[in-house]
């Protein structure tokens, strides 16, 4: 359809200069390909968005969900939620975690890749295989063996901990305190996609070519020194993208702190993003105001993802 | 649980089309040609319908539940389909399914105190004609106005639980303490037994259903209502005395922690997990009976726990002035989606559920039956049914507040409890709790 409409302008339109003409040839093929693609997400995903933008702008409650018309507000859910101190505290804490969470993440990935690298290959192989299996685990199954690890009566972690003198935590529970509910918060998702960033990295070193290794060591360079000098640029593609995923899959957790809430901590104090959306919009049936926090969220998300495409489009142009 | 975060919102709105495809509900099923196979009397609209019935945790025992279906299948020659829905996830799992007719169940179970939420936005049917025969005036009257708005009877009773005292008599003989009197007494029973080392109250520092009892026995309440609105009294000068004699219970006896909440309150006093000090009392509702005892391997090698009288024991909570104090009111109530699209079936299944025999099971299986012309059967041939009845006299319910669910889902009466067993200034407390409730409450 849209093809016809400009082809039907064109032949009552004086000859058209050159350009357009050879543009008009393109192959069709791509657009083919892609379109399923496309259609899955616009269906998948332009309807719930579509429906999201919509509701961020409309009073839409559990009255209006069961029947009544929603009535338009504007700017009113996102006025209410950005002068509202817990939306920011939550906020805060949400990019705080995702920035702890994401940066440990990486740096030890990448250590356990450049260790990977250097240690024979039967502990490497023994190493991967562990990986791979924290990496496999579902996260229900995760948390329920990490609950049981920091179970404050009959967990081994205090049981353990007990051990040094003058220290008893049996009944110390790990999940009360906000600071350190966060702080194994972010050590299990920590552990649990440490794989996915060593596993890559050690992919990406793979390929760093031995000529180039060679050429440095030729001229000198320690071992500190050709990592940063020599590999790390060589990675960096690889790294700015799994940068960029861990920052997003940690600002969007929320199976984890669902989980760790439900094993006892209870309330707004222990909430993320995440789970602070959830409880609002399913939980408190405040669905307008919940849609206008998603997008605040999603302005978030793309603006972070934006420093990611601009250097992409860079690498493209060199 | 749902996994998204972004799209959680959407989700409700786009779960028609999303799940249409996994509906269990079989509302399309177009009634077959053989409907009178069922052999019921014919009744004008004696048409074979499949519906589905949600029921609320695992509280109603699978004895019940085949009953319901052979009976359903009897009468209206259609299928009945139960559905179990974690309490956890009832109210959201509620707010997707009820409107749409397509994926609704078509009777559903609902919390006592969440039926306001879902009955003032009109999610279920007006059944005001069918509330004589199904029980009327006998039902249990707390629970039919928590189901109510104005006149028109909406959610009606489902069965009644009340909240005792069990104990050990073991750890009580080996203390040298005897059951309580009076509320003061319950803190001073169970610290001696504290400080001898014997035992403990397990007082989860998050459970406020078992707490509130000591707001109420001492005059207090959660939220009073005008007329036109309500207003959070936690900070009424009743509730506050309550609320410092449940932290000195907390204080000086409890053998839970802050972060418990009543969930394991059973396991507890079975001596299930706790090291050290054991529990030797804890509060439960009254089906709690069959979970508790010696515990054995059964065939199955499954851990059943069978009832020892010699060891076990339970009593009401005792009032401020002795008697019996207000506990808090569990249970559920049972109605009819609005958006239903088998109507008669759904009524038809309201008329068993409410009938002689149903309520008879109830009652024997520990649960309160709606209908208190039952009431006797329950206290004869329940499992402490006399002491239940006695409970669940002075039962109360929480405030029947559009926005009480809300407030159940924020967990701030978890978090009100919780900050008191950590030991903060009540009086503070009850104001800054006042205020979030204040917030939620109307909806």
């Amino acid at each position: 359809m849209t093809t016809s409409a400009p082809a039907r302008e064109l032949l009552d339109a004086p000859p058209p200069p050159a350009r357009p003409r050879t543009r008009r040839k393109r192959p069709r093929l791509p657009y083919l390909l892609i379109a399923p693609a496309l259609l899955a997400l616009l269906v998948g995903m332009g309807y719930p968005l579509g429906w999201q933008v919509l509701n961020s702008f409309r009073e839409y409650g559990l009255a209006q969900q069961f029947g009544e018309a929603p009535a338009w507000v504007g700017l009113d859910n996102y006025i209410a939620l950005l002068t509202d101190g817990g939306f920011w505290s939550v906020l805060i804490k949400s990019v705080a975690f995702m920035a702890v969470t994401a940066l440990a993440t990486m740096v030890i990935g990448i250590g356990l890749a450049v260790l990977m690298k250097s240690i024979p290959s039967w502990s490497r192989i023994a190493l991967q295989i562990a990986m791979l299996v924290a990496w496999a685990m579902p996260i229900v199954a995760q948390m329920t063996v990490w609950n049981w690890l920091i179970d404050d009566r009959n967990g081994v972690l205090n049981y353990l901990l007990s051990y040094l003198p003058g220290v008893d935590l049996v009944g110390h529970n790990w999940l009360v305190d906000p600071w350190s509910f966060f702080a194994v918060a972010s050590i299990i998702i920590t552990w649990a996609s440490v794989p996915f960033v060593a596993l890559s990295v050690y992919a990406g070193l793979t390929q760093v070519s031995e000529e180039v290794v060679e050429a440095a060591q030729l001229d000198g360079a320690g071992g500190f020194q050709m990592l940063r000098r020599v590999t790390l640029p060589i990675l960096r593609p690889i790294l700015v993208i799994l940068l960029l995923l861990q920052l997003i899959w940690d600002l969007r957790v929320y199976a984890q702190i669902e989980l760790l809430q439900g094993f006892g901590a209870a309330g707004d104090k222990y909430d993320l993003l995440g789970t602070y959306i959830y409880g609002l919009g399913i939980g408190q049936g405040h669905f307008g105001v919940a849609a206008a926090a998603a997008m605040i969220v999603l302005v978030f998300t793309i603006a972070l993802s934006w420093f990611y495409v601009r250097e992409l489009i860079k690498e493209d142009q060199s | 649980m749902l996994k998204m975060t972004r799209g959680a919102v959407a989700l409700a709105a786009a779960s028609a089309i999303v799940l249409a495809g996994c509906s269990s509900s079989g509302s399309d099923d177009e009634p077959t040609t053989d409907s009178t196979a069922g052999g019921g009397e014919p009744t004008a609209e004696a048409q074979a319908e499949d519906i589905t019935l949600w029921l609320m945790g695992t509280d109603t025992p699978d004895t019940l539940i085949d009953y319901l279906k052979t009976e359903y299948a009897d009468v209206n020659g259609g299928e009945l389909t139960v559905e179990q829905i974690g309490w956890g996830d009832a109210i959201s799992s509620l707010t997707t399914a009820l409107p749409d007719s397509e994926n609704t169940p078509d009777v559903t179970e609902v919390g006592n105190t969440q039926s306001a939420t879902f009955t003032t936005v009109g999610a279920f049917m007006d059944i005001t004609d069918m509330y004589d025969e199904l029980g009327g005036d006998s039902l249990i009257q707390g629970f039919v106005e928590a189901g109510s708005v104005g006149e028109q009877r909406l959610a009606l009773p489902y069965y009644f639980g009340s909240r005792m005292v069990w104990y050990r008599k073991d750890l009580y003989e080996q203390g040298g303490v005897e059951v309580p009197t009076d509320l003061a007494e319950v803190t001073e029973v169970n610290a001696s037994l504290m400080d001898d080392g014997v035992g403990g109250f397990y007082v989860p520092g998050q459970s406020w259903r078992d707490g509130i009892s000591w707001i109420f026995a001492n005059g207090g309440d959660i939220a009073t209502y005008d007329g036109s609105e309500w207003t959070a009294t936690l900070s009424s000068p009743e509730s506050i005395t309550g609320m410092e004699q449940w932290q000195e219970l907390f204080m000086e006896t409890s053998v839970a922690q802050v972060t418990d909440d009543d969930s394991t309150a059973y396991e507890a006093i079975n001596d299930g997990f706790l090291p050290g000090t054991p529990a030797a009392t804890t509060m439960a509702p009254n089906w709690a009976y069959w979970s508790l005892g010696d515990i054995a391997e059964n065939d199955e090698g499954e851990p059943v726990a069978t009832w020892n009288e010699e060891k076990f024991g339970a009593y009401a909570l005792p009032g401020v002035d002795g008697g019996v104090a207000p506990v808090f009111a569990g249970g559920s109530n049972i109605g009819i989606s609005a958006s239903t699209q088998h109507p008669e079936g759904a009524k038809t299944l309201m008329r068993i559920i409410f009938s002689e025999e149903y309520q008879t099971m109830l009652a024997e299986n520990g649960l309160g039956p709606a209908n208190l012309d039952y009431a006797d059967t329950y206290a004869e041939v329940a499992a402490m049914g006399d002491i239940a009845l006695t409970a669940a006299e002075n039962a109360k319910l929480t405030p029947a507040a559009p926005g009480w669910a809300a407030i159940e889902e924020a967990k701030i009466m978890e978090q009100y409890f919780a900050a008191v067993a950590e030991g903060g200034d009540v009086a503070d407390l009850a104001v800054e709790y006042d205020d979030q409730i204040n917030a939620l409450i109307n909806g």
